[in-house]
């Protein structure tokens, strides 16, 4: 019964992402829906999965959000905005995806046996990921903390005006002109040069 | 059971209480004036705002408006449940207890945000995103602290963690775990230095355009959600329920009291930076001696 609640939840917030029209609605109406898969998850004993499945979509649609908003120049998210493009295309890939993924649900013998109570899940869990794979796991965390790091430093270098370590300038009221807006004098601010 | 839920909603309400109270006496001794009628003051000023009218604006999102207090009020009691009074005795005794701490974090940053945003207000929406951006790296690095509070433990229940601190309490082993995690508890009900969400810059930033009852369960939630990270630092870093003589849940009582006092005191002495500079300080200088406490705790733990 709690399982139905929140795969309903899941299936019919995931289906809202696409018929509002705001990135910010969007981005946690999709939170909604990953929040019910990782509740179904704590239904099957996975305790740290399910609550790291939360957190972490916790963080990742907030950042989305921001970035969204920040890169999309619509304010605040809340003027209205179509939430879906390529229509042909996204129909035919979500068709595909759902029939592939269908089959597989189909074809899959999933194990019927409980977890047994008192079993150390996170502690088989943790074996499981970081006994053999621990290579794997380690070198694709250092390499999106370097693709993180990157990014910041690409992005953070440029700003709107020119680049941020020189000083912004903005941009000239005519074309070719001198910069609008008021200058920093060269002589170290002040009003020194009202005495000259 | 029936003792630990009501037990379990008397810290949600005493503590925001004692918290109101420990804000009234702060100020009162800073003033220098007397701080009579301290006790009440919170009693009578959420009865005012219980008969206070229901600010709108114009268009706002009312379903996020309206939740975000109650959501942010169900965080704090759910980062609540997790903690131990003494041992067994723990509303959600989870194999992932600190992990759910971390969702609790997480998902007030959300909620806060939708607060300011959903207003459909300009104060509040700056409210809002400048609490993103103080909040989400204030998070990232209690969430270092707690895993190093977690390595002695070996375990991610937080009564294990407890258990962990019979020989030695975490704040002597990883010294730098309980201020950096003090800090969360300011940033997450935004107080004092961290108070970028519902400022006086602001008019009150994200509850700019929030009154009466809402406003009255927003300030509710606020205090505790502080008292709830006093009794997790107490408990994760201060040996929670253990101690001599007293019974463990005096003494989770009692250290709570004394990290709400530490934190109250905080929030009204230390002054606030413009958030480009606390951006800095967060990045530059806290987050690595996060990541100093979480090599610390592995060295140790070697």
């Amino acid at each position: 019964m709690v399982f139905w609640v929140f795969s309903a939840v899941a299936v019919v917030a995931g289906w809202r992402v696409f018929c509002t029209d705001s990135m910010v609605r969007a981005s946690f109406l999709l939170l909604v829906s990953f929040i019910a898969v990782g509740a179904i998850m704590l239904l099957l004993n996975a305790p740290y999965l399910g609550f790291a499945t939360i957190f972490m979509m916790g963080v990742e649609m907030m950042v989305m959000a921001l970035f969204m908003v920040m890169f999309m120049m619509n304010p605040a998210g809340l003027n209205p905005m179509m939430m879906v493009h390529q229509h042909r295309f996204s129909i035919a890939a979500g068709a595909a995806a759902f029939v592939g993924l269908a089959i597989a649900i189909f074809t899959t013998g999933f194990p019927h046996d409980p977890v047994a109570a008192g079993r150390p899940v996170i502690h088989d869990l943790g074996r499981e990921l970081l006994g053999p794979s621990m290579l794997i796991f380690e070198s694709a965390g250092v390499t999106l903390l370097a693709t993180m790091v990157a990014s910041v430093i690409l992005s953070s270098r440029s700003g709107r005006f020119g680049a941020a370590d020189e000083g912004s300038v903005p941009p000239p009221l005519e074309p070719g002109g001198e910069p609008a807006g008021r200058r920093p004098d060269d002589e170290g601010g002040g009003h020194a040069h009202h005495h000259h | 059971m029936t003792l630990l839920i009501a037990s379990w909603i008397a810290v949600l309400l005493f503590g925001a209480w004692c918290v109101a109270v420990l804000d009234n006496l702060a100020l009162a001794l800073i003033e220098r004036r007397s701080a009579a009628g301290a006790l009440t003051a919170p009693l009578y000023g959420a009865a005012a705002l219980l008969r206070q009218q229901q600010n709108r604006t114009e268009a706002p999102d009312l379903l996020n408006w309206k939740l975000a207090p109650a959501l942010y009020l169900g965080l704090a009691a759910a980062g609540v449940a997790v903690v131990p009074l003494a041992p067994g005795d723990i509303l959600a005794d989870l194999q992932a207890g600190i992990v759910l701490w971390g969702a609790v974090e997480a998902l007030t940053v959300v909620v806060v945000f939708l607060h300011g945003w959903s207003a459909n207000s300009m104060l509040a929406l700056i409210g809002a995103y400048r609490y993103v951006a103080i909040g989400l790296p204030v998070m990232l690095l209690s969430m270092f602290v707690l895993i190093a509070a977690a390595l002695p433990a070996e375990s991610l229940a937080v009564s294990a963690i407890v258990e962990s601190q019979r020989s030695l309490w975490n704040v002597v082993r990883q010294p730098l775990g309980l201020p950096l995690f003090l800090l969360l508890g300011l940033s997450l009900s935004f107080r004092g230095p961290f108070n970028y969400a519902d400022s006086a810059d602001l008019a009150g930033g994200t509850a700019a355009e929030v009154s009466g009852a809402s406003r009255l369960l927003w300030e509710f939630a606020r205090l505790a959600m502080l008292a709830a990270v006093a009794a997790m630092a107490s408990t994760v870093f201060l040996g929670g329920y253990l101690g001599p003589v007293l019974p463990g849940p005096l003494w989770l009582l009692l250290k709570t009291a004394a990290l709400l006092i530490v934190l109250v005191a905080a929030s009204h002495l230390f002054a606030r930076l413009s958030p480009a500079r606390m951006l800095t300080l967060l990045w530059v200088v806290l987050l690595p001696l996060a990541f100093v406490d979480l090599l610390w705790a592995g060295v140790v733990a070697l």
